[in-house]
């Protein structure tokens, strides 16, 4: 069965030949760079510089010897190493010398990461020593501040914290965050190739705005990252007519996204992914199913419709933590894919959901508990652990094998191969 | 008749009236109320809408919000107590930061805000914090509880670094320490010599006030 089929057939419900795999195809299911250093050297393959595929998390761009050692199924369609497109996007800006910058996003540097190790950088990225850190510049735009013992960029400052008004809301320069016809036209491109000359199965990670501009990306992150994160619960509580003023420009700006995107690639890509957004903590959701439907629910709505009634892509939505209620309400309005699923956060227990929404929505995740047993496990515990949740998770399809967001570094890479290892030999359909 | 405003007070609070409660806290002083009573029937309320958190009836945006009536209650509070000289003595003073490597800070900050709520004075060290600053805040500060942060599983263990640390200095028998965050467990906390862990911000402070006790009793 070749690998688009799979995936097709998990997110359809079904029982395909084995359950689909994926490393790499988001920047939430994907391996930090210098996790993926150690690991392709504990594997004995060819020595070489990770390329970064996702600036601010620092993750590496899953190579094709990686890709086919672990039997992975699905590929981003952003991807810059190969298999690749030979459509690189272009990037002009004003860097931060201020001179006039043209670059593609196949031309590299060398840079030597606070986490010892040297990696490929796009030159599109630019990063200053600062301090205390390092800054990180995406297309001549800061966009996040790296420790100079840090493995991340942190984001910088909230652009609406000091907003009073609906009017200082209208203010803020909302259409940046709009997709340019230029990109989607070689993204059409790319996802065009990849369905042509692939049999992976094709995951559009990207929603359209850029780099810098992380607020795009969900609706509550969006409000956090451009509020403050403990202010934009008090502005859905306190100042509802602002909180609701913001809603109504990301959701513009990222319904006018999707809308761009599924109309030029949506034949090609298999999964769009609509929202990176956390809406759980360890111990239970952030917000109440009351608070989702005033503020998010409709929003959603629509955004999912649109994908859902204009492709056969199927929806992924990621969200942290626990979110157990609220992932009923995503199923009412359509969503395909929930991920990462957070199986060690409250009441997110395996059978449970499965037994409660298995059959309505697919786990994109779930692979080990990432915080308890897979750093820490022998790898034959670990082998029980994966094997269990796989007996859990794979009966009916609805499953596609990936780790719990990131694989951090500090993850012996004997156990990340144990985790795909007993991925593809148990997990054979029909699962026993 | 006498508290019924601060019965008001804490009720207001602890169903999140933000209105309500700076009204009341008006009517309060207007009535000749000391803000130091004011402010007690605030805590109160504070414990209501931690019990309800605990519960599960109320959500972390919800704990969040009465932080924040909390603030603006306090703004018109602060005035009248400086000038009545009403001075509140901390209960504790606890040194925070989220380890070095680390950059997550929504869970510290969650719990120096609850901290702060409830009492202590808090000096927040921020992230990135090197097993270094913890040892020169304790000098600096001479703190009765460090408590340290960490979400990654690559970055935890260096809130072992920071015991060492401080064990090297002879400090450690001065503070308690208190850690927390996503990987963290009680187990893990014991192996690396904490005294405590804070499973979530209301119970870390519940910890700190005990280990305070702890600390008085032994002085």
């Amino acid at each position: 069965m070749k690998p688009r089929e799979r995936v097709v057939l998990a997110l359809r419900h079904e029982e395909p030949d084995r359950i689909p795999i994926d490393l790499g195809s988001t920047g939430v299911s994907s391996i930090h760079a210098k996790a993926y250093y150690d690991l392709r050297k504990y594997l004995g393959l060819p020595e070489k510089l990770p390329r970064i595929a996702d600036i601010g998390q620092q993750l590496a761009d899953v190579d094709k010897d990686v890709l086919e050692f672990f039997h992975v199924d699905v590929i981003d369609i952003n991807r810059i190493t190969e298999p690749k497109t030979p459509y690189p996007r272009r990037y002009k800006f004003t860097g931060v010398d201020g001179s006039l910058k043209e670059v593609s996003e196949d031309e590299f540097w060398v840079w030597r990461a606070p986490y010892s190790i040297d990696v490929e950088m796009p030159k599109y990225v630019e990063v200053l020593e600062g301090e205390d850190g390092f800054i990180g510049y995406v297309e001549g735009r800061p966009f996040g501040k790296i420790p100079k013992t840090g493995y991340y960029f942190w984001g910088l400052g909230h652009a609406l914290a000091n907003a009073k008004t609906v009017d200082d809301i209208k203010k803020y320069n909302w259409d940046a965050g709009k997709v340019s016809d230029d990109v989607v036209e070689i993204l059409k491109k790319k996802a065009e190739y990849l369905y042509k000359n692939t049999d992976y199965a094709l995951v559009n990670s990207f929603m359209g705005s850029p780099i810098a501009l992380g607020a795009f990306r969900g609706l509550h992150a969006g409000g956090q990252t451009l509020r403050g994160w403990d202010r934009w619960f008090g502005d859905l509580k306190f100042r509802k007519s602002l909180a609701e003023a913001i809603l109504d420009h990301l959701f513009e700006v990222m319904f006018y996204n999707i809308k761009k995107l599924v109309d030029t690639i949506g034949e090609y890509i298999q999964v769009q992914v609509i929202g990176y957004d956390d809406m759980g903590m360890e111990t239970g959701p952030q917000i109440s199913v009351e608070v989702f439907r005033e503020f998010y629910k409709d929003r959603y709505a629509e955004i999912i419709g649109y994908v859902k009634k204009y492709s056969k892509a199927f929806t992924f939505l990621h969200s942290d933590g626990s979110i157990f209620p609220l992932i009923k309400e995503f199923i009412d309005i359509g969503l395909d894919i929930i991920n990462p699923v957070q199986i060690s956060a409250k009441g997110m227990e395996p059978e449970k959901l499965k037994k409660t929404y298995g059959d309505q929505i697919t786990f994109w995740g779930a692979a080990a508990d990432n915080q308890h047993v897979l750093p820490f496990a022998k790898p034959d515990e670990l082998r029980e652990h994966v094997k269990e949740l796989i007996r859990i998770f794979a009966p009916g399809g609805g499953y596609v094998f990936a780790n719990i967001h990131n694989v951090q570094l500090g993850v012996p890479p004997e156990n990340i191969v144990t985790m795909f290892k007993t991925a593809y030999e148990y997990g054979r359909y029909p699962i026993r | 008749m006498g508290g019924y405003v601060l019965n008001e007070i804490r009720d207001a609070l602890a169903n999140l009236d933000m209105d309500k409660v700076l009204e009341l806290v008006r009517k309060a002083i207007n009535q000749g109320f000391k803000p130091l009573d004011i402010i007690n029937s605030m805590a109160e309320g504070m414990k209501v809408v931690g019990e309800r958190f605990e519960g599960g009836e109320y959500f972390i945006s919800d704990l969040i919000a009465s932080a924040e009536i909390f603030k603006e209650a306090m703004n018109i509070l602060e005035p009248l107590i400086m000038k009545e000289r009403e001075a509140i003595k901390p209960i504790g003073k606890v040194v925070i930061g989220t380890v070095e490597g680390d950059i997550h800070d929504i869970g510290k900050n969650l719990v120096a805000m609850m901290l702060r709520i409830n009492g202590f004075e808090v000096i927040d060290l921020g992230i990135d914090v090197s097993p270094q600053k913890f040892v020169e805040a304790v000098k600096q500060y001479n703190p009765d509880i460090i408590g340290m942060s960490a979400l990654l599983t690559s970055t935890m263990i260096n809130m072992r670094k920071v015991i060492e640390a401080l064990e090297k200095e002879g400090l450690i028998n001065k503070v308690k320490i208190i850690v927390g965050g996503a990987p963290i467990t009680e187990e893990f906390a014991k192996k690396i010599g904490a005294d405590a862990y804070g499973e979530n911000a209301i119970i870390a402070v519940d910890i700190c006030k005990k280990l305070i006790e702890e600390l008085r009793s032994k002085r």
